[in-house]
């Protein structure tokens, strides 16, 4: 550190600390990316005026936002839930393919002369215990052998977005239109699609609400959320608590999964109407641990920066008339949540100026140098900021 | 009898497993010194964006591979400042990587006048042994029909080998990664010596993306290592944390990823898509058996303090 500074943790940070360095952290990400878009030529005023033109302003772009936030949400929650636990699920892009499989699979099945109530409580049913099953191929082998959750999630996204792919692209399976040359989902029935709320925004962004406000709750309020906190604090604490952590496992990952598994069959009902790889491979998943990251795995604050996010996302595409790529999308999605990684150490560590009467400052050394002057992070206080219980060695 | 199945096969999957084995080699070192970066996958794609940038201005293989390999260091530096100078947590540290290397690459992929997504390969990729060497029965093809990158990684694996076990500075490397604490009380330079490995990790990720994209693909495609990176981290813990073993398992790997080429060859029909699978669900499948494998075993295997941050207490 520099000379002259002390590093010294918070023993429990101010509310004005914990919704500020992530406020921070967003700015100078977008402060980077403006910088990267000078190097190539655009003007980022401009840019991000246009974005903020296609994503925020009239009502048509807050409701394109809004209908693009609902997966999101949804995915952002599932990262949170686990994250909290230090399960890291990463695994939400997979468990959402096999939500969007099982919902379409489950409205096509069904006689469309269903009441449309009934038919979308199975259709999204399915979707969420699929995304849940899902979880369980890597939540099992967490629970009962502690092997690393975050290799067999990854592993099994690669799985089901080829599976998704085969199914409309692959086979003439149930899931494809026989009517059409051109491999495409068979639609669902109108039975199966969600209500309308306003403009083209559809009822499951409500649900996407309501499931955060829940899982607030539940991770507040309850025994379980207590537990759950207890188990991300520290592993060893919980057993001698008489926490199983095995069965926690599974449930975490279960809620995961199923929230996941949940944003896939509302893209189904909501948006796509049929099973359409391409439109729901758009790194939703990765998208939701971004967006977890960034609300501090807090569920009420997922929502907000779901919405933030989703309008970077849809913005994307108007850029072009500005003459930039829509991959700055991604490029502003990596950079904050880089400055909000980066930001968890101010979060977590105040830096003051060294009293000069008890010690003298140290030389000046190299940055990496002197970093045995600071010192332990408050360890455990939130999931994000500790260190990680050792991984696993498998 | 040098162009049957297996032995195309085979000549194959060395080629095929060359990327994964650079970056897997170098998460190898980075780990020994108990830092986890997972942003494997984030550095091969930043890597071969640059090196195919490289390639196509320069036309030079080795300077191509170099830039390859500093933009991997470069984006590995990052990850040593959050993860050892902040200590942050290392697991999310090393996925906010990924995102910006997969963001990063796409874009600078895709802007300027000529994107890149449209450049021709600047570089060729020669063989590197004389002819009459490869067209040896059998072992020609498989061992002696590749480019130089194919060699040099045996000798970085070797060279990788003996350090860890048979120098001093492989030793110090180890106690960081084993006992931080110890090895501070002994008078190593516990933050140097993981800024370094984190750095040598970078490189081994940049250059295997380097390589993937000039040899083994030969155009830029956005996104195009499609899940080597994880491939790499899961192919670390499955050779517990040891270069030689990693070479088989990046050769078992690269063979998993040409199977389509393979029964294409030996004309079995299999739907493409579960070609696509068959690595991932490999990797799958042996991280759940190693980890089912009995609890000695898997202590002596992993760094002690993997993923824990060091801290001096206050002196």
């Amino acid at each position: 550190m520099i000379a002259g500074l002390v590093v010294s943790p918070r023993a429990r940070p101010a509310m004005a600390v914990r919704f500020g360095v992530p406020l921070a952290s967003l700015i100078v990400a977008l402060a980077v990316g403006a910088l990267v878009l000078l190097a190539v030529g655009s003007d980022p005023v401009e840019a991000y005026r246009t974005m903020y033109d296609a994503s925020l302003s009239g009502s048509a772009p807050i409701e394109r936002t809004l209908t693009y936030a609902t997966p999101l949400i949804l995915t952002g929650l599932a990262a949170a839930v686990a994250f909290r636990m230090r399960t890291y699920n990463i695994g939400a892009e997979g468990q959402l393919f096999a939500g969007a499989i099982a919902g379409s699979w489950v409205a096509l099945i069904l006689p469309a002369d269903l009441p449309s109530p009934l038919m979308l409580v199975l259709m999204l049913g399915g979707g969420l215990v699929a995304g849940a099953l899902w979880a369980a191929l890597a939540a099992v082998p967490k629970a009962f052998l502690g092997t690393d959750e975050i290799i067999t999630t990854l592993m099994l996204n690669f799985v089901a977005l080829a599976l998704m792919n085969y199914l409309i692209f692959g086979s003439l399976s149930f899931w494809r239109d026989p009517r059409r040359p051109v491999p495409q989902g068979k639609k669902i029935p109108d039975a199966a699609e969600l209500p309308l709320m306003s403009g083209r925004l559809h009822a499951g962004f409500a649900i996407a609400v309501v499931a955060a406000v829940q899982l607030w709750w539940l991770l507040r309020s309850t025994t379980f959320g207590f537990r759950l906190r207890t188990i991300g604090d520290s592993h060893r604490a919980a057993r001698y608590a008489g926490i199983g952590v095995p069965v926690a496992t599974l449930i975490v990952m279960s809620i995961s999964g199923g929230l996941a598994g949940l944003a896939g069959a509302i893209e189904i009902s909501g948006v796509t109407k049929s099973l359409e790889p391409r439109a729901l491979a758009i790194e939703l998943g990765y998208t939701g641990i971004v967006i977890a990251a960034v609300a501090r795995l807090n569920p009420l604050g997922v929502v907000p920066v779901a919405v933030l996010l989703a309008a970077i996302s849809t913005s994307g595409s108007s850029l072009q008339t500005v003459g930039v790529q829509v991959e700055v999308v991604v490029l502003l999605q990596g950079l904050i949540f880089l400055a909000v990684t980066a930001g968890e150490f101010f979060v977590t560590n105040r830096i003051s100026r060294r009293p000069t009467a008890t010690r003298p400052a140290p030389p000046s050394a190299p940055a990496p140098a002197s970093v045995a002057d600071v010192d332990e992070p408050s360890a455990g206080l939130e999931p994000m900021t500790a260190s990680p219980t050792a991984r696993t060695a498998p | 009898m040098n162009d049957t199945v297996f032995v195309l096969s085979a000549a194959s999957a060395l080629v095929a497993g060359t990327p994964i084995l650079l970056a897997a080699l170098g998460e190898i070192i980075a780990e020994r010194s108990g830092v986890m970066n997972l942003g494997v996958e984030g550095m091969m794609l930043f890597g071969a964006v640059a090196a195919f940038w490289a390639g196509v201005h320069t036309h030079s293989l080795t300077l191509a591979l170099l830039v390859g390999g500093l933009a991997g260091t470069a984006m590995s530096m990052i990850h040593a400042l959050l993860a050892v100078t902040l200590k942050v947590n290392q697991t999310v540290s090393g996925l906010s990587l990924v995102i910006v290397g997969s963001g990063l690459s796409a874009f600078l992929g895709n802007s300027g006048d000529t994107p890149l997504l449209q450049a021709q390969n600047g570089v060729d990729v020669e063989r590197l042994l004389p002819r009459g060497l490869a067209d040896l029965p059998l072992i020609g093809p498989i061992l002696f029909g590749h480019d130089v990158v194919v060699y040099l990684t045996w000798v970085a694996v070797a060279v990788a080998a003996y350090a860890l076990y048979r120098t001093p500075a492989g030793l110090s490397l180890r106690a960081v990664g084993e006992d931080p604490a110890a090895a501070d009380a002994a008078g190593l330079h516990v933050v140097r010596i993981r800024y370094l490995a984190t750095a040598i990790g970078g490189f081994g990720a940049g250059v295997g993306g380097a390589y993937l994209v000039l040899a083994v693909l030969g155009t830029w495609q956005t996104g195009m290592t499609a899940g080597a990176g994880w491939i790499a981290v899961a192919l670390v813990i499955l050779a517990g944390w040891r270069p030689w073993l990693a070479l088989v398992g990046a050769y078992v790997f690269g063979a998993l990823r040409g199977l389509g080429f393979t029964l294409q060859i030996a004309q079995v029909d299999v739907p493409s898509d579960f070609l696509t699978m068959i690595p991932f669900i490999a990797a799958y499948a042996v991280v759940i058996l190693v980890s089912a494998s009995p609890a000695r075993a898997r202590r002596v295997a992993a760094p002690a303090a993997l993923g824990e941050p060091y801290s001096r207490e206050e002196r």
